[in-house]
């Protein structure tokens, strides 16, 4: 039972009658402001991810209903032995990386250099965000039609402009597949990142930087001590963050190239839902799951950490 | 000189960037399909035309549907979100509890899980339960997923106000609603509207829910009704999909411009600071 510690009555702990009631009390006010919120919760994502790490030790494929039999850690076991199952996990750190990297860069660049006063400059930096909240699968079309091999917009740019001879395949090619999924998702987290740092810089204190130039340390730095260690916080608490994020992303990939062509640039949360909706295979599909539950709940473990040291 | 010209050229580049994507989908939404099919596309519409908004509510699937669907799970999950965690952030800022840390990290730790991973219970459940194709069941699904930013965002927000306004109206003999509705509330507004605006973008947003939860095509939302209205022989009708890119877009990118002071508020409060 939980115990509630605020009672604002405490003359009243020797009156054992009291004591109870007001404790009674104070139990069922906290279960009616925590419980809704808990269940909903405990309804939508708990128990189906309990019930994924039962489905995974079935084997349950839906094209064969009457087959659904307890199969112990076979479809773990067949997981190892799956390469595609690997090549989706590289695939998952390859684009992770290459998002987040060039995302967190950019955006400290352009952090820095809209750090001015100028009423034009705070203008822009509130426009500059809006890449970041436009639904995934309205970017996810848009740039399978920029990307589009006959009429987009990014081979016509670069033909014209004399980069390339000819129209590239970006989506029907491996490599170039890849890269345009990137590409769609910098695209839309670069603003994230500038947010964060613009937020990590204005919280700067004058002194320090006036402290730095005292000492008349260079620009670069000044960069490097004051603004660099003020930020580092901010940096890692949103990397990891955005790190989490694309572990998970779905949209974007789904409507630009559903995974293919083949499985290049099938992530591991792509590869799920194509081995339960395409192989119909539920008890494989859940069994990759729990694994991606549990990489996940590590990190998110990490990140917590990182949160509570700035309490 | 040569440095102010170069961060002005690269300030120059960054901002085409950004924008042009989004320029681009609105100027293809307003061109003739001749226009749209040009091999080498032009880079302002010549016969600007509304032909592609009229078009979507002309065939067998009308996005109007998707729209109005869009709208009532988002301004539902707008309202139920707000008082489930309005509450439940009330309780994990004031009240003393035992497991209240380990509850805590543990709401902020689900708004990590991928959604993918949930389907195929969900789906059973929900089914279970005859919650597909239905209104409530989708509700509570988008609720459930913005809730942990929510709550912490709230969290956040009651933290910050003295407790000693509330310990005075405790000794003036208010309830544990009447404080929470007379004194907090009314204090922590930018922050009930950031959690408002986050509950019906992330409503608005979710695409791998309204997928699979539900399978008539009359109650998809905008995001899975896209992926309906634009497969197979409709794969390449880029007006149309430009089109109701705009329409799904500009309710979020109008929100998100006149509420930014809030959200960006929430935002560092709710992510950076916990």
């Amino acid at each position: 039972m939980k115990k509630i510690m605020d009672s604002p009555d405490s003359k009243s702990e020797f009156k054992l009658g009291r004591k109870l009631k007001t404790g009674a009390r104070a139990v069922v006010t906290l279960t009616s402001f925590l419980g809704p919120a808990l269940s909903v919760m405990g309804i939508v994502i708990l128990y189906p991810i309990v019930e994924g790490a039962r489905l995974s030790l079935f084997s349950y494929k839906l094209t064969r209903p009457s087959d659904v039999g307890f199969s112990w850690f076979d479809n773990y076991n067949y997981m190892i032995s799956d390469a595609v199952f690997w090549e989706a996990m590289q695939n998952t750190f390859v684009f992770t990386g290459c998002v987040v990297g060039i995302s967190c860069l950019v955006g400290l660049i352009m952090a820095l250099l809209l750090q001015r006063p100028l009423i034009i400059f705070k203008f822009l930096r509130g426009i500059v965000l809006i890449p970041w909240v436009i639904p995934g699968i309205v970017i996810g079309y848009l740039f399978l039609y920029m990307f589009d091999f006959e009429i987009g917009i990014i081979n016509n740019m670069l033909v014209q402009s004399g980069l390339i001879r000819k129209a590239l395949p970006w989506l029907a090619d491996r490599e170039l597949a890849m890269v345009a999924i990137i590409i769609a998702h910098v695209w839309n987290q670069t603003p994230f990142f500038l947010l964060m740092f613009t937020a990590g810089l204005m919280s700067i204190p004058e002194e320090a930087l006036e402290a730095a130039y005292l000492e008349g340390s260079s620009s670069w730095q000044e960069f490097r001590y004051v603004v660099f260690a003020y930020l580092k916080k901010i940096m890692v608490i949103a990397t990891l963050l955005m790190v989490i994020r694309n572990f998970n992303n779905f949209p974007v990939i789904y409507a630009m190239t559903g995974g293919g062509p083949s499985f290049s640039t099938t992530t591991a949360v792509i590869y799920i839902y194509r081995v339960a909706f395409e192989r119909f295979d539920i008890g494989y599909a859940s069994a990759i799951g729990t694994i991606w539950v549990l990489i996940l709940l590590t990190l998110s473990i990490i990140y917590t950490r990182f949160l509570k040291d700035e309490f | 000189m040569a440095a102010s010209l170069l961060i002005a050229a690269i300030l120059t580049i960054f901002i085409i960037w950004t924008f042009f994507p989004i320029y681009w989908m609105f100027s293809t939404s307003i061109k003739s399909a001749l226009e749209v099919f040009n091999i080498s596309p032009e880079l302002f519409p010549k016969n600007p035309t509304l032909e592609h908004y009229y078009a979507l509510d002309k065939g067998s699937i009308k996005v109007s549907v998707f729209l109005k669907n869009s709208i009532i799970t988002g301004l539902g999950t707008v309202i139920l979100a707000m008082f489930l965690a309005l509450f439940a952030g009330y309780a994990l800022s004031r009240f003393r509890f035992r497991m209240k840390k380990f509850i805590s990290l543990g709401i902020l730790t689900t708004q990590m899980f991928p959604l993918v991973v949930l389907l195929i219970p969900l789906y059973l459940l929900y089914k279970r339960l005859n919650l597909l194709n239905s209104y409530i069941g989708l509700i509570l699904s988008f609720t459930s997923f913005t809730l942990p930013f929510s709550i912490w965002m709230l969290k956040g927000f009651i933290d910050s106000i003295p407790i000693e306004l509330e310990e005075s109206a405790i000794i003036d003999g208010c309830s544990k609603l009447q404080i929470l509705f007379h004194i907090v509330t009314p204090l922590i507004v930018p922050g009930l509207v950031a959690t408002m605006v986050f509950a019906f973008l992330d409503a608005w947003n979710n695409l791998l829910f309204p997928l699979m939860l539900v399978t008539r095509p009359s109650m998809k939302t905008l995001p899975p009704g896209m992926v309906l209205a634009f497969a197979g022989e409709f794969k390449h009708n880029w007006g149309g999909m430009m089109a109701t890119s705009v329409i799904v877009s500009l309710p979020v990118v109008v929100v998100f411009v006149t509420m930014q002071k809030y959200l960006v508020q929430g935002l560092t409060a709710g992510a950076v600071k916990g």
